[in-house]
C-alpha cells in the first residue's frame, strides 16, 4: 500500500530536520507513542498505542533511519507488531525550503497484516493521513515553543 | 398413511423457543468451573515459526495453561480428510502449527484462562512472542497453478491432485460439432457465515474417564468417531452433543482442530473448557466454499444441439485438506450434464494448495459451480446462435419419458419433467410479456435483463458406495408407556426444521397427534449412530428411515393388537392410530380411508384407560398397545416387551431435484447497481412433507445465491492477507437488498425412497446464481457484454456503461 503526503511547517529546514530525528521530540509528537528509545545511532525501539476503527492495540517495533542527508532527506524503515497485527514499511522524507517555511514530503510503501489488514485495510490510508496530520501539527508547535 | 399432516403447511415446532430466545446453543450451556480458551492465530499467510515465548502470556492473571504446536504434536492426531482420490497428496494437518504457518488464522497456540477476557488478553500478549520468518505466499489461481514457492516442500509442487472424469468420446464429440463455444468463468471464494459461529464445550470426568463434547456441528456421530481417533479415547467413552445449531451451510460438516484440542485440554486439566468462535475467527478459520477458475468448451450444432462439453478447472483447495476438501470439485464433475442430453462430457480438474483457509462443502458443494458453468454457457450458446435462451434449453432437455436418464457424467437421474417446470416458470413470470416490456424499456433507455436457469441437482447423499463414511441414515421410533411417540434420528438438523417434518411423518404414520411426537437428535449418548445433515439428505434418507422404522414397529403392534382382540392379524385394519377388528368380508377392503381423528383427540385416553380387559373389544389404539407392551401381561407368546423399532435406511441412488428460476433485473445507469425486480422459482423436489419448510429452504438458498452473484467474495491480498475479515468488509446480502420471491412447484416423486421426496436444502444456491448473472449479462447485452464474473459489482457494471462506445 502506497502512502504519501505533504506538510508545511513554519520553520527553517535545519530546525525541522533536527526535530524529525530527535527521539524526545518524536516521542511527544507521535500520536499514541508510549516510549521511543535509541538503541544505537538512528535505531529506535518504540511502543505505540494505535487504533484503526474498531481495531486497537499496542504495537512494539523498530524504527531505523538511514540514508541521512541533512537537512534534505532521510529514509525510515519501520517494523512493528502487536496484538491486532503487524506493520512493515519504508518511507522517504524529503524536506524542501520555501521563503518562510519547510515543506515535508513523504512517500512510502506499507504492508499490514493480521486483524488490521482483515478489518481495517480500507480505512488505513485515511487513518494514516490523520495520524500524520496530528504528528506534524504537534511537531510544529514543538518547534515553535 | 392418512395424510393429516404430511403435505400441510405445519408451523415449525422449533420456532417458539428460537424466537423467544429460549433455545440453547453451545454458548448457552454453562458448567461450573469452566475454563475458557483463546487461540493465537497466524497473521501471516506463510511463515516459518522460529520460536514461541509464552512467558508473558503465562503471567496474565487468570491464565492456567498455554499450549503450542510442539507441546502437542505427538499427542493429538491430525485433522482428518475423508476424501479418497487416486494419488491425492494429504498434508499432515496438526491441530496447532508446528514448524510453519500456512494461512492467516492458522492456530499457533491455545491459551486457557479462568475467564474469556483473560484468555483473549493473554493471547494478544502472547502473539509478539511468536517469532515468525515470513515467506512469500501462494495466493492467486486466476492464471493457473501457482508454482512457487512450494507450500508443502516434501510434495515438490503445489498440486494436490489431478483428476479426469466423464464418459463418451469427447474428441469425437467436439469434431462432430458445427462450432465450439468457449468461456472462462470464475467461481469466487465465499464464506459460509452461519449466524452462529462455531463453538465447543468439553468436559472430562477423570473418575469415569468420560469425555463429553458439545459442538456446533452437523455430524455428531462422525465427529465422535474422528475425535476418538484423534484424541485416543475409546469411542464409547466419548459423547458428542449437538445442542441448537445456528446454521451450518456445510461449514459445520467437518472435523476441526479446535474440537479435538478442546477435548484434549479438558482431559489434561480435568475441567470443562469452552471456546466460542468470534466472527473474525469464523471468516478466517472456518472453511470457505467455491473457489474454482475454469474454462468450459461446448461443441454445438447450428440448431443448438450440444455434442459435447469439456471443463478444465483449477480448484483452490487452501493450505490443508479439511474433511471433504478435495472431493468437492468431483461433485462439480458429476453435475456437468445439467438438465441436458450431452453425449460426451469431460472434466479435468487440478486441485492446488494455496496459503489460504481450506475450501470445503458450502451449501451446494461443487454443484453450484457445475450449474453455473452449464446454465451460463447455455446463454453464451444462445447468443452465439442468436436463439432465445429457452429454445437452446428445450432443444437439449431429456423428455419426461426418458427417465431414469443416464448422463455422460456417470449418473442415473431418477425422475424428472424439466419442460413442465420450465413452462410453469415461464407462465408464472409472464415471460413473453417480460420480453416485450424489456424491449420497450430499452427503447426508453432503461437497462432491464431477464435471466433463467433450468437446473438439476444431486441430493439425498447418498448410496454408501459413493460416500466416504456411509450414506445411510438411521431412526429409532418408540412409543412410550404413556403413548408418546419418540423419534430418534441420526440426522442432525440445524435449522432445516426436521423436528417438525419428521414429526409430521411419524404422526401420520402412527396415527397420533403431532404434539404427541418428539423428535430427538444430535446426542450420541441417546441416539443410535447416524450420518448427519448435509447434501440435502435428511428427509430423503433420514425421513425414510423414520417411516420404515414405524412400519417395523407397527408389525409388532399389529401382532399385539390381534392377540388382545383375540383375532387373526390379517383381520385387522389400521386407521388413524387405531386397530380395528374387521368382519371377514370387510377385511378385504383395505386402504379405505376413515375420517381422521381431530387434533387433540385420541391420545389423552391412553393415559387414563388401562387397556384390559380387551376381550370383546373391536378397536384398540396403538397407544394402548404401547402401554400393554410395556406392562407385558398380555403379550402374544415369543413377543419381546416394549414397542420400539430401529431402521438403517440405505438408499439405492441419489435423487435429482430440478426446476427453473427466472430473474429480472434493472440496472441503474448512474451507479451500476443491479436491482432484482422480479424473481420466480419453480422447484421440483419430489413429494413435499411441509411446503412452509420448502419455501424457507428455497428463500434462504436464493438469498445466498444473490450474495454470490452480486456481493460476496473472500478476498486475500497479494501477501495472502485476508482483507474481508468481518461483516463490514465481507458483503453479506441484507434484507433490504432482497426482492420478493414468487415460489411454486411441480411435483415429480422420486422412485428412490417410499416417501417420494428428493431434497431441497441446496436448490436455491444451485439454481439461482446463473439466473441472476444471466439477467445482468442480458441487461448489458446492448453494450456487447457476453459474460461477467461474479460478484457482479456495481463498479464493473458502471465501467461497462461508461466505457466510450466502440
Amino acid at each position: 500500500m502506497k502512502i504519501s503526503g505533504t506538510h508545511e511547517i513554519q520553520a527553517s529546514r535545519e530546525r525541522v530536520y533536527a526535530a524529525l530525528i530527535d527521539p524526545q521530540i518524536l516521542q511527544r509528537c507521535i500520536p499514541g507513542c508510549e516510549s521511543l528509545e535509541e538503541t544505537s545511532e538512528h535505531v529506535y525501539i518504540a511502543t505505540m498505542k494505535a487504533g484503526i476503527g474498531p481495531v486497537k492495540g499496542t504495537f512494539k517495533g523498530n524504527v531505523h533511519l538511514n540514508d541521512m542527508q541533512p537537512p534534505e532527506h532521510y529514509r525510515m524503515t519501520v517494523e512493528g507488531k502487536g496484538g491486532p497485527g503487524f506493520v512493515k514499511g519504508t518511507g522517504n522524507f524529503n524536506l524542501a525550503e520555501t521563503d518562510s517555511s519547510t515543506v515535508v514530503h513523504y512517500e512510502g510503501d506499507m504492508q499490514v497484516g493480521g486483524v488490521i489488514a482483515s478489518v481495517g485495510q480500507r480505512m488505513i490510508e485515511a487513518a494514516a493521513k490523520m495520524l500524520a496530520a496530528q504528528f506534524f501539527k504537534a511537531l510544529e508547535s514543538e518547534i515553535k515553543s | 398413511m392418512a395424510d393429516k399432516y404430511v403435505g400441510k403447511r405445519v408451523k415449525r415446532t422449533e420456532d417458539p423457543r428460537l424466537i423467544k430466545g429460549l433455545a440453547h446453543y453451545v454458548d448457552d450451556i454453562g458448567l461450573p468451573g469452566t475454563l475458557h480458551v483463546a487461540f493465537v492465530r497466524s497473521m501471516y499467510a506463510h511463515a516459518r515459526i522460529t520460536g514461541i515465548d509464552t512467558s508473558e502470556a503465562l503471567k496474565v492473571p487468570g491464565v492456567v495453561a498455554v499450549y503450542t504446536g510442539k507441546d502437542i504434536a505427538t499427542k493429538i492426531g491430525p485433522v482428518p480428510c475423508a476424501a479418497a482420490l487416486p494419488d491425492l497428496k494429504v498434508p499432515d494437518y496438526r491441530v496447532l502449527a508446528t514448524d510453519k504457518v500456512l494461512f492467516v488464522g492458522h492456530p499457533i497456540a491455545a491459551v486457557v484462562a479462568t475467564d474469556k477476557y483473560a484468555a483473549r488478553d493473554a493471547a494478544e500478549i502472547l502473539y509478539p512472542g511468536v517469532e515468525l520468518e515470513e515467506l512469500p505466499a501462494v495466493v492467486s489461481i486466476i492464471d493457473g497453478v501457482p508454482t512457487t514457492p512450494v507450500i508443502h516442500e516434501h510434495f515438490g509442487d503445489n498440486i494436490a491432485y489431478k483428476l479426469t472424469s466423464g464418459e463418451g468420446d469427447i474428441e469425437a464429440a467436439m469434431k462432430a460439432a458445427d462450432r465450439i463455444v468457449k468461456q472462462k468463468m470464475i467461481h469466487q471464494r465465499l464464506a459460509p457465515i452461519a449466524m452462529e459461529p462455531r463453538g465447543v464445550l468439553a468436559r472430562y470426568f477423570p473418575g469415569e474417564e468420560e469425555l463429553t463434547v458439545w459442538s456446533s456441528t452437523q455430524i455428531p456421530h462422525l465427529l465422535r468417531t474422528q475425535l476418538a481417533l484423534m484424541i485416543g479415547i475409546p469411542e464409547n467413552k466419548l459423547r458428542v452433543i449437538t445442542p441448537e445449531v445456528g446454521g451450518g451451510f456445510g461449514s459445520k460438516l467437518n472435523v476441526y482442530a479446535e474440537e479435538a484440542l478442546l477435548g484434549w485440554i479438558s482431559m489434561q486439566l480435568g475441567k470443562p473448557v469452552k471456546w466460542i468462535e468470534s466472527r473474525r475467527e469464523n471468516v478466517a478459520a472456518t472453511i470457505h466454499g467455491r473457489a474454482q477458475v475454469g474454462t468450459v468448451e461446448v461443441g454445438i450444432k447450428n440448431d443448438g444441439t450440444i455434442t459435447g462439453l469439456r471443463y478444465n478447472v483449477v480448484a483452490d483447495l487452501g493450505a490443508y485438506h479439511q474433511l471433504l476438501t478435495p472431493a468437492i470439485p468431483t461433485l462439480t464433475g458429476l453435475m456437468l450434464s445439467g438438465a441436458y442430453k450431452i453425449p460426451a462430457i469431460q472434466m479435468n480438474v487440478t486441485g492446488v494448495f494455496t496459503n489460504k483457509m481450506s475450501t470445503d462443502a458450502y451449501r451446494g458443494a461443487g454443484r453450484p459451480e457445475a450449474t453455473y458453468v452449464v446454465e451460463r454457457v447455455m446463454d453464451v450458446i444462445a447468443r452465439e446462435l442468436n436463439l432465445d435462451p429457452i429454445e437452446v434449453r428445450r432443444k437439449n432437455f431429456p423428455k419426461a419419458d426418458e427417465f431414469p436418464f443416464h448422463t455422460a457424467t456417470g449418473l442415473d437421474y431418477d425422475s424428472g419433467d424439466y419442460e413442465a417446470a420450465l413452462k410453469k416458470a415461464l407462465d408464472l413470470s409472464g415471460y413473453q410479456k417480460l420480453r416485450e416490456e424489456q424491449k420497450k424499456a430499452r427503447d426508453n433507455g432503461k437497462l432491464i435483463g431477464i435471466g433463467l436457469s433450468s437446473y438439476v441437482e444431486i441430493c439425498a447423499l447418498g448410496p454408501s458406495q459413493a460416500m466416504p463414511a456411509g450414506g445411510w441414515e438411521s431412526a429409532t421410533v418408540r412409543i412410550e408407556p404413556t403413548g408418546k411417540v419418540t423419534v430418534l434420528t441420526g440426522a442432525s438438523p440445524h435449522g432445516q426444521g426436521q423436528e417438525t417434518s419428521f414429526a409430521q411423518i411419524a404422526a401420520d404414520e402412527v396415527g397420533v397427534d403431532l404434539n404427541d411426537v418428539t423428535v430427538i437428535h444430535g446426542d450420541t449418548g441417546i441416539v443410535q449412530y447416524g450420518i448427519g445433515t448435509f447434501g440435502s439428505r435428511a428427509t430423503a434418507v433420514g425421513g425414510t428411515a423414520v417411516l420404515i422404522a414405524i412400519h417395523k414397529l407397527k408389525e409388532k403392534a399389529a401382532k399385539i393388537a390381534a392377540h388382545m382382540m383375540q383375532c387373526d392379524a390379517s383381520r385387522l385394519s389400521f386407521e388413524a392410530g387405531c386397530y380395528s377388528k374387521q368382519e371377514a368380508a370387510a377385511a378385504a377392503v383395505t386402504g379405505k380411508s376413515e375420517p381422521v381423528v381431530p387434533v387433540g383427540e385420541g391420545p389423552a385416553g391412553a393415559l387414563h384407560e388401562v387397556p384390559t380387559p380387551t376381550n370383546g373389544r373391536n378397536k384398540i389404539t396403538i397407544q394402548e398397545i404401547a402401554l400393554a407392551a410395556h406392562i407385558a401381561k398380555e403379550l402374544p407368546p415369543d413377543t419381546e416387551p416394549g414397542l420400539s423399532a430401529t431402521y438403517f435406511f440405505e438408499p439405492k441412488n441419489f435423487t435429482f431435484p430440478f426446476g427453473t428460476h427466472i430473474c429480472v433485473v434493472e440496472i441503474d445507469k448512474d451507479t451500476g447497481e443491479t436491482k432484482i425486480i422480479k424473481y420466480v422459482a419453480v422447484d421440483d423436489c419430489g413429494k413435499v412433507i411441509n411446503p412452509l419448510l420448502v419455501d424457507g429452504q428455497v428463500h434462504g438458498g436464493i438469498v445466498q445465491s444473490i450474495g454470490q452473484a452480486l456481493y460476496e467474495e473472500v478476498v486475500y491480498d497479494e501477501q495472502g492477507q485476508l482483507v474481508t475479515g468481518e461483516l463490514m468488509d465481507y458483503a453479506l446480502p441484507r434484507a433490504s437488498q432482497m426482492p420478493w420471491f414468487d415460489t411454486d412447484r411441480t411435483e415429480t416423486p422420486s422412485p428412490v425412497n417410499p416417501l417420494g421426496v428428493k431434497g431441497v436444502g441446496e436448490a436455491g444456491t444451485i439454481g439461482a446464481t446463473p439466473a441472476i448473472v444471466n439477467a445482468v449479462v442480458d441487461a448489458l447485452s446492448p453494450y456487447g457484454v457476453k459474460h461477467l464474473d461474479m460478484p457482479v459489482r456495481p463498479e464493473a457494471v458502471w465501467r461497462i456503461i461508461r466505457a466510450p462506445e466502440g
